[in-house]
């Protein structure tokens, strides 16, 4: 359903988009989307080997242009901004795609962060030595906690990204489970472990090129 | 000659002659010899002590030390490898438990488990709050809880019985006599329980059935008119059935096995005594932990093993030297040496050591009939840490009859345990992360590295260094209001700083993802608050108590943090983040800032008595759910509540008495936060003595 309901956004996007295209005042358009999506799933668990629970290994695609997932059949293309399975996140720059994009964590809260510092130095990734977004508990954007075995999104850590094509985004995770909801500490592992892997998080991309998010 | 009532105290003790009066209420005359390693009247001690006496202990139905620690105003008993205590809003590794006078070892993660002390043979409890470093070295940071169990000199046997709700059954005799210039005291404790399940048809109890005996044994001989000898011994046992079911994915792993604690003090000395001019005690201290984990994984190979062996020798001399009538002199000096072997560090054959080379100081000077003035020094030299100093001083002032005013600073230390040197320790279900010990990270990493298995290290593996002890300031200022022989009010106020505390980090990712953590003295903290106490006789048969502890702590370089605006929580409504202030900062975990009692004591001329008793505690910070680390938003912390317990007794016969009592009668439960607590429990005593 949630994936129908980004199908949906994406096409409602797709139309707008035209639209805009067709009427040529592009001054008028605001440049800025401000969006919530729920349910990306990254890579969710399908199995144990030798005990570790596992995924297929497969990478989810978004775009910030599109808000909308991108099939894996375009991962060799500028379509997508951003990639995750598991924790690990990546963008379609460095080795990791063809494009220009890179990242890095701003310290602060979302609505702080209206512009991207002039200064800011974009990392890039070089998979598997380091990722744009560092890929480890309390490192980029989030925190496992061995006790309960589960992980939550850092509050204050906004991801900065830029795109394939060389716009800007913002993106601040907002839960890692199932629904936007964090299992109990005290819910099975079952539990803890079917319902991870599935990204909520609020974006703002500036279409125009600009660093701004006003 | 009463002198040797005491043998196994320090100190003189010609005071404790009238030992059943001075136990039977509390008394600013009764005499104390913890917060000064000399007997003092309470009275005249500038330093906050409280004592529970045996017939409190009897009549509140305690069987374990945490049952009676639980009752009292300040202390918190906290439910994490054990039964730990919290004084002054500092954990358990912090406080130091003596039994007679001799420290208990066989932490696990820093706590000492209270349960496996009985209070059946005690004679009383001295609770000392704020740093006792001065006298007792390493772990006296919040303070320092004394079990007196020597009943020599008593000429009594009794023999109890106890029953309670999940087959509780408890034994237990005591008996001392007096021989000549022989004092004998013995004493024996069986407890058991089958344990409980807080969780409807959980196949794995919250606690497991577990059975546990002491045996207590001490000898003194008065040898002339100056010079004493003696020796005691204590063993202690505890044996506790281990069944855990693991899930996974659906896949119930079953383990079954035991944890078998064992532990033995042995403490032989011998005393010089001239008068009341000089005392001089050359003792000996032998203590070992046992600890065994077995754990076999039903139909398939594997399992957990863990062996802990740990030993602690010491010999001491102290020596007191009343010099006049308004100054006395101690000082004192040993040598300690402690052991592990531990499957947890390399291998159970390792041996890893430490020796402590220590002395101490102590002058008390009555300026005149209302100041007195107290000061303490301590080193202590260590072989495998810095070495550090811990003074103390102390003022009393009475500033009227009914009025003393009391403050005190000191330090305390506690040095790096075994763990944070030692521990060699790789986890490889979950995240396979390792822990390291300061003294071992080192070539560990450079193990790994060699063999490739490492990805990169933290600007942390640079500041690897030997870790130092962790230190505390403590202030406390108080006063002791009576205003009639009936109605007395104390109020404390205390401010304990701590820093150099070690905390874990990271310092280097493995190639699977693996982060490896070792040990640094990192940390400051904070904990701060006032005590307050009441007692006030109603008539001759109703005793009224009430305490209150307001307390609050911090991380410091939270604090700080918070006040630059760079800690960020996350909405429970939205799920968005937002900049954290001070005031929605919950401090250390597990400390509740409201915490209070009110017991109600009733008691007739034949013996009949009930009590009646509430102990109330705020909500207390859990852990962290939203990502920050810290206590900050409501989910985080579990619920505040009152327990409820209640007891009667009286004497059947001369020789006969019987209690019965209900604890938590109002059956308040908390599964996840309180696994500790069974809900409502009923038991029955009887006691025989003769």
């Amino acid at each position: 359903m949630r994936s129908s309901r980004i199908i949906g956004s994406a096409m409602l996007a797709l139309v707008v988009f035209q639209a805009c295209e067709k009427n040529e005042a592009p001054v008028a358009v605001p440049t800025l989307t401000e969006k919530t999506v729920s349910g990306i799933p990254a890579d969710t668990i399908v199995g144990l080997v030798n005990g570790q629970p596992v995924g297929a290994g497969k990478f989810s695609f978004f775009s910030f242009e599109t808000n909308a997932v991108v099939p894996s059949t375009d991962s060799n293309s500028v379509k997508w901004d951003v990639a995750v399975r598991g924790t690990t996140i990546i963008t379609n720059g460095g080795n990791s795609g063809p494009g220009v994009g890179g990242a890095f964590v701003y310290v602060g809260t979302f609505d702080d962060l209206k512009a991207v510092p002039k200064d800011s130095v974009f990392r890039q990734d070089n998979v598997p030595t380091s990722y744009a977004v560092p890929n480890a508990s309390n490192k980029g954007w989030y925190v496992y906690s061995p006790v309960s075995m589960l992980i939550t999104p850092i509050p204050g850590r906004v991801l900065v990204f830029k795109t394939a094509k060389g716009k800007y985004a913002k993106v601040e995770i907002l839960n890692y489970y199932k629904g936007g909801v964090t299992p109990s500490a005290t819910a099975t592992d079952a539990e803890k472990l079917k319902n991870q892997r599935y990204y909520t998080f609020r974006f703002a991309y500036q279409a125009d090129g600009t660093m701004n998010f006003k | 000659m009463t002198s040797t009532v005491v043998s196994a105290q320090r100190g003189n003790d010609s005071s404790l002659k009238n030992l059943d009066q001075v136990v039977t209420h509390m008394n600013l005359d009764e005499v104390v010899v913890t917060a000064t390693r000399t007997p003092r009247s309470m009275g005249n001690v500038a330093i906050p002590v409280t004592v529970i006496s045996s017939k409190t202990l009897y009549q509140s139905g305690s069987l374990r030390l945490n049952d009676i620690l639980a009752e009292q105003t300040g202390i918190q008993v906290i439910d994490n490898f054990g039964k730990g205590l919290q004084m002054q809003g500092l954990s358990s590794e912090y406080t130091l438990i003596l039994i007679d006078g001799e420290p208990l070892i066989g932490r696990t993660a820093g706590v000492l488990d209270l349960s496996k002390i009985t209070v059946k043979n005690i004679r009383k409890i001295e609770i000392v709050k704020g740093p006792s470093s001065s006298l007792y070295g390493s772990e006296a940071m919040g303070g320092v809880i004394n079990i007196i169990t020597d009943r020599a000199g008593q000429n009594k046997t009794d023999l109890g019985l106890r029953y309670g709700r999940f087959n509780t059954v408890d034994g237990n005799l005591n008996f001392s006599r007096r021989f000549n210039k022989t004092d004998i005291a013995a004493s024996l404790n069986y407890n058991q329980s089958k344990g409980y399940s807080l969780k409807p048809n959980a196949v794995q109890k919250t606690v497991e059935p577990f059975r546990r005996s002491t045996q207590s044994l001490g000898i003194h001989q008065q040898l002339d008119a100056h010079w004493k000898a003696g020796a005691s011994f204590r063993a202690n046992a505890s044996h506790i059935d281990n069944t855990i079911f693991v899930q996974n994915l659906g896949t119930t792993i079953a383990s079954k096995g035991f944890e078998k604690n064992e532990e033995f003090n042995f403490t032989p000395y011998l005393q010089f005594k001239q008068e009341q001019k000089i005392q001089s005690t050359l003792r000996g201290y032998l203590t070992g932990f046992n600890a065994v984990q077995e754990l076999a994984v039903k139909n398939a190979t594997g399992g957990y093993d863990d062996r802990f062996k740990q030993r602690f020798a010491r010999v001491e001399n102290q020596t007191d030297w009343q010099m006049t009538a308004n100054a006395a002199f101690t000082a004192g000096a040993g040598v300690v040496r402690e052991t592990v072997r531990s499957n947890r560090y390399d291998s159970a054959s390792t041996l890893r050591s430490n020796t402590i080379a220590y002395f101490f100081t102590q002058h008390e000077q009555k300026f005149s009939p209302q100041l007195t003035m107290i000061g303490g020094l301590r080193f202590d030299a260590n072989q495998a840490y810095a070495s550090v100093w811990s003074p103390k001083i102390a003022l009393q002032y009475k500033a009227a009859e009914k009025l003393k005013l009391n403050i005190s600073y000191g330090r305390g230390f506690k040095a790096p345990d075994f763990r944070q040197l030692y521990l060699n320790f790789t986890n490889l279900a979950a995240g396979a992360y390792s822990v390291f010990g300061s003294e071992v990270a080192v070539s560990e990493i450079k193990r790994l590295s060699a063999a490739q298995l490492l990805d990169q290290t933290t600007a942390l593996v640079g500041s690897l260094s030997a870790l130092k002890p962790e230190v505390s300031g403590g202030l406390n200022a108080g006063l002791v209001y009576t205003l009639n022989p009936s109605s007395q009010f104390t109020a404390n106020l205390f401010r304990n700083d701590l820093k150099n505390m070690i905390v874990t980090d990271v310092i280097a990712f493995k190639k699977n993802g693996g982060q490896i953590y070792s040990y640094f003295n990192l940390k400051r903290a904070l904990t701060q608050g006032i005590e307050l106490g009441a007692q006030q006789k109603i008539g001759q048969r109703i005793q009224l108590n009430a305490g209150y502890q307001f307390l609050y702590t911090a991380d410091k370089e939270v604090l700080q943090s918070i006040k630059k605006g760079e800690v960020f929580q996350r909405s429970l409504s939205n799920g968005q983040a937002f900049r954290m202030s001070i005031s929605d900062y919950g401090g250390l975990p597990n400390r509740s800032r409201h915490t209070a009692n009110l017991k109600f004591n009733a008691e007739n001329a034949k013996g009949y008595f009930s009590t009646i008793r509430l102990i109330y505690r705020s909500r207390w910070g859990t852990s962290d759910l939203d990502g920050n680390g810290l206590i900050n938003r409501s989910d985080e912390y579990a619920k505040g509540y009152v327990q409820v317990n209640a007891s009667m007794g009286f004497p059947v016969h001369t020789h006969w008495k019987c209690m019965a009592g209900v604890d938590n009668l109002f059956n308040y439960k908390d599964i996840q936060f309180l696994p500790g607590n069974p809900g409502r429990t009923a038991y029955i005593d009887i006691q025989f003595i003769f």
